[in-house]
């Protein structure tokens, strides 16, 4: 995909929770979107990785009610989760992961600035 | 010729003369008096190269120097030495008969240093020479150069120290400052205590027979602006830095009118507050300059410039490229508007931090222009045109198939650029600003054109090649090398060799397959960067790259500012591919 991430105050909004967490399990994988060929040494190119349920341990909630897990979609995406990984999660009212690239969208101190302001 | 003994210092005095004689304004200096020195000083054990080498060593002082020629000078040498000085034909400098003296032991009248100053003294053949408080520090800058490269007016150079006697020769300034003649160059001395000396400006003499060298002039930090009753303030956007040279005069001729307007420069290179010309908004400007020697009728244009704004939306100067097919509503209708921008085209010139990837899947333009951008960037100045209109022409280079060659593709464009509602170019911008008055033009208007060129921004935002943008923008063959068939030594020489060259580099990560491996390492999957350098710190080798998004990179990296350093066997693991410049 490689674009940018999305302008964080377009995608705060949408997010219901804002977490400090970490991915303890992969639940469920999706199939593999199509993918599109591309000359080797492209980028760019917008394949995605599939969609995924993923388990979270909290560690702080910056924003929605208190909660200790989350099981939440990341769907098809230019990322992909793994247990050990980890940072802020945006997640919606449908329990999907915002942000283009998940929990490498956006440094924690510009959504904990977001937030504040 | 004077009554020498000495056989070389005979020959070397009579390579003076002969020196003297093809040109008759020729005065020994400290250069050349240290030739005769060495010559001298070389009974004390060591040789004349030696001793010469002594001479010239940085901070040593000129009693130093008297004490080291004096040891080593005999009687004979002295009346030789004291013949040059009494009765040789060809002329002293003032500081080089004042050494000779000291030399030998004659009672001088010693010009007392500065209290809290100074002095340059004699011309700038053998580079600066003065007189300042003892150990002092000795900065310049070349006014005449300074304009069009990144300096402000205080960016000195070091270039000497002043001995124990407060003296100081062959100062000279080097690279893109280096003197030529009629050059105004700005010294000061820096004291042990941090404090300066008054700045000392003075035009370089003596380097060359005449002063060809016209006043430059930084033509991107010349800001038009309307400012009503036909009038346009003429300022400068970056007033820390120069517009021309000190004393410069320029000539703003209205391309619509055809008045012309001239305007002497201040001491510090910039236009005089509340200068003004006839126009309105939407009129260009052709500026010219002289130096006062150079291009005294204006007859030679430096460029335009143009008053932003004219009626701003109302007139489309250039049909623009389509959005992006995900920016299209349903109806394939453009979901986003375009706004007039009118910032400066270049702000201090191109420079990799300037560029900013857009919400556009092209990772791959960007990051090959900030690569182009450190490496090379008088080659994307060259590629934008400003027509003086409101438009731009971008030149590309398109390889011709059938004979090899590569041929120039023009692309005119104007500066509408489409807009997020908050203001934000929607694709690629600079850092500087988002606001449209202020922006610097040159990456999203090079990005546009590419769009206009390849058809549409849809054509240019799925995906590409590193290799392919350096081969449209240099004309020059690109290479890449897939790093899976390769091992660490090979790929960070062959950075080193490209960007050593000034061969812009870039390179690719893997494919969205490979996504896994990257999360919470701060690199990107399917993504180009630039690489802008490489280190080698013992047996580590770095290598520094930079996001095109101009931030999000590995943590522990300094600002995030995009710009990161990788030890190359990180780089081997999360990189595939590697693009250059052969």
């Amino acid at each position: 995909m490689a674009k940018p991430p999305e302008p964080l105050a377009d995608v705060l909004p949408q997010a219901r929770w804002v977490v400090d967490a970490e991915v303890i399990e992969v639940v469920a994988s999706g199939p593999t979107p199509p993918r599109k060929d591309a000359p080797p040494g492209s980028t760019s190119v917008g394949n995605l990785a599939a969609a995924q349920t993923v388990k979270l341990a909290v560690k702080q909630v910056l924003r929605g009610d208190s909660v200790r897990e989350l099981v939440v979609e990341k769907p098809a995406a230019g990322y992909a989760l793994k247990p050990g990984d980890k940072g802020p999660f945006l997640v919606d009212a449908n329990m999907v992961i915002l942000g283009r690239y998940g929990p490498d969208s956006w440094h924690p101190e510009r959504i904990a600035a977001a937030l504040k302001g | 010729m004077p009554q020498i003994s000495d056989r070389r210092l005979s020959s070397l005095y009579s390579t003076f003369e002969a020196q003297h004689r093809s040109n008759p304004s020729l005065k020994l200096g400290q250069e050349q008096v240290f030739q005769l020195l060495a010559q001298i000083g070389d009974r004390s054990g060591w040789s004349s190269n030696k001793v010469l080498a002594e001479l010239k060593k940085p901070g040593v002082s000129r009693e130093q120097q008297v004490a080291l020629v004096q040891r080593g000078m005999t009687a004979s040498e002295k009346r030789d030495l004291a013949a040059i000085v009494d009765s040789g034909q060809v002329p002293l400098e003032p500081s080089a008969k004042q050494f000779l003296d000291a030399v030998l032991g004659r009672s001088t009248t010693v010009t007392p240093p500065p209290t809290n100053g100074l002095t340059i003294t004699g011309d700038q053949k053998n580079g600066l020479s003065g007189i300042t408080k003892a150990g002092a520090q000795i900065e310049a800058i070349n006014l005449s150069t300074a304009p069009t490269g990144r300096y402000r007016v205080d960016d000195t150079m070091v270039v000497g120290k002043a001995g124990q006697d407060g003296r100081f020769d062959m100062a000279k300034l080097t690279g893109d400052m280096a003197m030529r003649e009629g050059d105004v160059v700005r010294i000061r001395a820096r004291y042990d205590d941090g404090s300066t000396s008054d700045w000392v400006t003075i035009n370089a003499k003596g380097l060359e027979t005449r002063d060809t060298r016209n006043a430059a002039v930084a033509l991107f930090r010349i800001g038009l602006s309307d400012a009503g009753n036909g009038k346009i303030a003429v300022t400068n956007i970056n007033a820390s830095r120069q517009i021309s040279e000190p004393g410069a005069r320029l000539q703003l001729t209205n391309n619509r009118t055809r008045e012309s307007f001239s305007v002497t420069l201040d001491d510090k290179g910039n236009f005089p507050a509340n200068f003004t010309v006839n126009g309105r908004a939407g009129d260009s400007f052709t500026v010219a300059a002289t130096d006062g020697k150079n291009n005294v009728d204006f007859r030679e244009a430096v460029g335009n410039v143009t008053v932003p704004g004219g009626q701003p939306g109302t007139q489309d100067l250039v049909p623009d490229p389509a959005l992006h097919k995900d920016e299209l509503d349903a109806a394939g209708k453009p979901r986003f508007s375009k706004a007039r921008f009118t910032g400066p085209l270049f702000i201090d010139g191109p420079k990799a931090e300037d560029v900013a990837q857009g919400q556009i899947g092209n990772c791959y333009f960007p990051a090959a222009m900030a690569a182009i951008a450190k490496i090379n960037p008088d080659a994307i100045t060259r590629m934008i045109k400003d027509n003086g209109d409101g438009t731009f022409t971008v030149t590309f280079k398109q390889r011709d198939w059938a004979t090899g060659r590569f041929k120039d593709v023009p692309v005119k464009v104007d500066a509408d650029l489409y807009v997020r509602s908050f203001g934000g170019p929607l694709y690629g911008r600079s850092t500087n600003s988002n606001d449209a008055r202020q922006m610097e033009l040159w990456y999203p208007l090079v990005e546009k054109a590419y769009a206009q060129w390849k058809g549409s921004y849809n054509d240019i935002g799925n995906g590409g090649l590193v290799n392919d943008v350096f081969e449209a923008c240099l004309g020059q063959n690109a290479e890449y090398m897939a790093l899976s068939w390769s091992n660490e030594t090979r790929v960070f020489d062959t950075i080193k060799r490209a960007l050593d060259a000034k061969k812009p580099v870039g390179a690719g990560t893997f494919g969205s397959d490979e996504s896994s491996r990257y999360t919470n390492t701060g690199v990107y999957a399917d993504h180009a960067y630039s690489i802008l350098g490489y280190e080698q710190q013992g047996t580590e080798k770095l290598i520094v790259l930079r996001n095109p998004w101009a931030e999000s990179e590995p943590r522990n990296n300094g600002p995030n500012d995009g710009i990161f350093k990788l030890k190359v066997s990180e780089f081997m693991k999360l990189f595939q591919s590697l693009m250059w410049v052969e």
